[in-house]
């Protein structure tokens, strides 16, 4: 099982340097939550699609089809009834449903898949050391830098180990498809037990070979990982900045908005 | 040559326990020297690996006495980190030692952590990951590794450090045959390098090569010397609960000359002397057992849904009812993913799986339960209650059966497995074999009439795989089908009435026990080869299949 969404390919994007691509990514959030009009956001994920071309990130677009079309849809659907315009198309008692609130809805599921399609880039081209290197030299503490990077690896491990404990306990008969909320959370201890336990007896194994391999937080180290900021860094953050900045005036004025709010 | 470790009567209490760990030890090894360090489950093993690094007494905390100096540093005033420097120590569970997303970064971790430059470490990881037979494969994760694969790459990991002493504990125990080759053979290129090597291991045939061997016992070494000198002592091996050399235990049987310690010596001794003339093999021929087919696999083809490789291909398998059945195969061969076909946790791709002529696929699951019962490899993915009574009894309490009933059936699940009166304890705190046992009476508590089980000798010393398989002998006499995957050579040929062997998702030999292990050519393109005894029986010509046939075989001529 693979969690992780990195994909071992070598575009400019891969080679980019950690602090670009973490910098980077935040500025692609800045400009998704610009605009709320729905072209203008259409233009945005537009922009993105085609970053995801050239990232080859496609494959991980395709893994999570799903999470991006239930985002639209469900923004679409809900957003109208809570956001309120000035020209209204339908109501029902407190309900009301406006020309405005409707683009703004379409708008909203855009910025949501927009804003997870930006996320995928990023971990497409990031493997998890680089992104904590990235962190490092963008001055988070080695540490917490290492604390975090370690969770993320966990992750995939302690899942693994789930999908064997759940195996195990169907096999002796634990029906965890039937029953209602209050009978199902009760057949939730036979699982998370044992994942607890291995939790445990996993990471102290993992903390003695970190020793036994000289680790020591707190003592100064030497990296592989090597990574230089080069033009093409510079470049791609100059335009992303510039891109965001652009946005943000065009807001200012007032376009790509349908209502004045976020 | 000089001392690489000198260990002066040290003793170890963990905090928290009151039995000693360690008592006593002395011993002294000399540079580039290979010892081999035997014992039972608990015997202090692993706590003296820990012990030459620092982590006893600096990680693991407890009363600690005497000294144990390496290369002139007296160990428990020196901390774990600056140890790494002298002691490369692999631990037992490699899974858990993995932790980077490529090999080269797992590699370089210790480099880094030295301070070394960044040269340095390219030229470390380059060097060892050559060592290791890994140099291709440096961007890979690790994850996506075999298991002999990730053993090596753990080693590498700690090579890198450039220890001049490496230990390794149980290095080869969850491998295959070829994975343990592999292992071993980087064992080897250590020696040749003039480095001191340190191995925890339960099989005889690594023990061979080695200058030196401790046998512990309760915390004690009660033996130290060369092979040749301790493991033909069979009575102190086995009050070890280590597994005597299977030659040297039929040459003294037999009253032979000579303690053979390998086949080939045994071959050349039975020559020499004219102990017995090879003659052709004759299989006796087996009973084919007329019973009813109780599962049926036909023409089943599976994928896995995240990847596109077939993990089984056109399995045909008819298993009866009575019958002891042994999956066999390399890792990644398809043995777990074939076993869980057969009750129902994978659905077959294409082909079906029939109970007793009925569809898997019609059989709800906690009726399943009651059919074919499965024990998974490790019984901590499984063991979850305060005492051992509510987890034997909880498949029983999931069908819904009335409380008294799961009491008695819960007392008689635990005396078929050894474990009468062990109701109240509370099975986290059990040993590795008793916990073994637990999830095996967990799921016979079901009364299953077939039971499945993964694995179930791995992890257990030489005297708790026996009790572990007789247990299952036991179950079988009483008329349960058993099927059993191992990795365990003797375990197969000593107690399955047949041998399934599987190779890249296909089944490559089906055959009686004796039959299948003849066939060695096909074995060894499955990667496996026959244990000690039978090796020795294909070239003589013996149909036994354990020590005690052999010898009844070889006496009567």
């Amino acid at each position: 099982m693979n969690i992780f969404l990195y994909l071992d390919e070598n575009t400019w994007f891969h080679r980019l340097d950690p602090r670009t691509k973490i910098i980077g990514v935040l500025l692609l959030f800045g400009i998704v939550m610009v605009f709320n009009h729905p072209l203008y956001m259409a233009g945005v994920a537009l922009g993105l699609l085609l970053l995801g071309v050239a990232a080859k990130a496609l494959p991980n677009f395709w893994r999570m089809r799903y999470i991006l079309a239930l985002l639209v849809v469900f923004s679409t659907v809900l957003w109208p009834f809570f956001a309120k315009g000035p020209t209204p198309l339908w109501s029902w008692g407190r309900l009301e449903v406006s020309r405005e609130s409707l683009m703004y809805a379409v708008a909203m599921g855009l910025r949501l898949a927009s804003f997870v399609a930006a996320g995928l880039i990023f971990l497409s081209v990031t493997t998890n050391e680089e992104f904590t290197q990235g962190l490092i030299r963008l001055g988070l503490p080695y540490p917490v830098a290492f604390a975090f990077s370690t969770a993320l690896r966990l992750v995939p491990t302690f899942a693994g180990a789930g999908a064997t404990i759940v195996q195990a306990q169907i096999s002796r008969g634990l029906d965890v498809e039937s029953g209602n909320l209050f009978q199902r959370a009760g057949k939730f201890i036979p699982l998370a037990v044992p994942l607890f336990i291995y939790a445990i007896r996993h990471t102290n194994m993992l903390a003695m070979a970190l020793e036994s391999k000289g680790f020591n937080p707190g003592a100064p180290r030497t990296w592989y990982l090597n990574p230089q900021m080069r033009r093409t860094d510079t470049i791609a953050l100059a335009v992303l900045a510039a891109l965001f900045l652009a946005a943000l005036l065009l807001r200012l004025q007032g376009y790509g908005q349908v209502l004045p709010r976020l | 040559m000089g001392v690489a470790i000198s260990i002066q009567d040290l003793s170890f209490t963990y905090a928290e326990t009151r039995r000693p760990a360690l008592q006593h030890i002395n011993g002294q090894v000399e540079e580039g020297t290979f010892v081999v360090i035997m014992g039972h489950e608990g015997a202090g093993k692993s706590t003296l690996c820990c012990s030459l690094n620092a982590l006893v007494p600096r990680f693991f905390r407890g009363e600690y006495s005497g000294r144990v100096i390496v290369h002139n540093v007296e160990v428990a005033k020196a901390r774990v980190a600056e140890m790494s420097r002298r002691v490369g120590l692999v631990l037992q569970d490699f899974e858990a030692q993995l932790f980077s997303t490529s090999v080269e970064l797992e590699v370089a971790f210790g480099p880094e952590n030295l301070c070394l430059p960044r040269d340095e470490i390219e030229r470390r990881i380059d060097r060892y990951l050559r060592f290791v037979g890994l140099a291709d494969m440096r961007r890979r994760e690790p994850a996506s590794l075999s298991g002999g694969q990730k053993q090596r790459l753990a080693i590498a990991s700690v090579l890198a450090l450039e220890p001049p002493i490496l230990v390794m504990d149980e290095p080869t125990t969850d491998l295959d045959p070829i994975g343990r080759e592999e292992v071993l053979s980087v064992a080897d290129m250590l020696r040749q390098e003039q480095r001191t090597l340190l191995v925890v291991d339960h099989d005889p045939e690594t023990a061979v090569d080695a200058d030196q061997v401790w046998l512990m016992r309760e915390g004690e070494v009660v033996a130290q010397g060369p092979p040749r000198q301790v493991l033909t002592d069979l009575a102190l091996l086995e009050s070890c609960g280590v597994q005597p050399p299977p030659t040297v235990a039929l040459f003294q049987a037999l009253g032979w000359p000579g303690q053979p310690l390998t086949v080939e010596e045994a071959i050349t001794l039975i020559r020499e002397h004219d102990l017995a003339r090879p003659r052709p093999l004759q299989c006796p021929s087996t009973p084919t057992n007329g019973r009813p087919v109780i599962l049926e696999l036909r023409d089943v083809d599976y994928v896995y849904p995240t990847r596109a490789v077939e993990a089984l291909s056109g399995i045909h398998l008819q298993i009866r009812e009575g019958e002891f059945l042994a999956i066999v195969g390399q890792n990644g061969s398809g043995k777990t993913t074939l076993a869980k076909h057969l009750n129902g946790l994978l659905k077959p791709t294409r082909g079906e799986v029939l109970f007793r002529g009925r569809p898997l696929g019609d059989i709800r699951r906690t009726e399943m339960a009651r059919l074919v019962g499965y024990v998974f490899q490790n019984p901590d993915h499984q063991i979850f209650s305060n005492t051992v009574r509510e987890e034997v009894g909880f498949s029983l309490r999931m069908a819904g059966m009335d409380p008294r009933a799961v009491e008695e059936r819960v007392a008689e699940a635990l005396a078929v497995v050894g474990l009468a009166g062990y109701e109240e304890e509370v099975p986290f705190t059990l040993t590795k074999g008793e916990r073994q046992r637990v999830a095996v009476a967990s799921v016979l508590a079901a009364q299953p009439q077939v039971i499945i089980l993964d694995e179930p000798t791995t992890g257990l010393d030489y005297r708790h795989q026996r009790s572990m398989m007789e247990m299952l002998r036991d179950l079988h006499r009483r008329g349960h089908t058993v099927i059993i995957i191992t990795h365990s050579m003797w375990v197969a040929a000593e107690y399955a009435e047949r041998v399934v062997v599987m190779k890249d998702g296909r089944i490559l030999v089906d055959a009686p026990t004796r039959m299948a292990f003849a066939q060695e050519p096909a074995l060894a393109e499955a990667s496996l080869r026959p244990p000690p005894l039978l090796r020795l029986g294909n070239w003589l010509g013996t149909s036994g299949l354990t020590l005690e046939a052999m010898v009844e075989e070889l006496r009567t001529g």
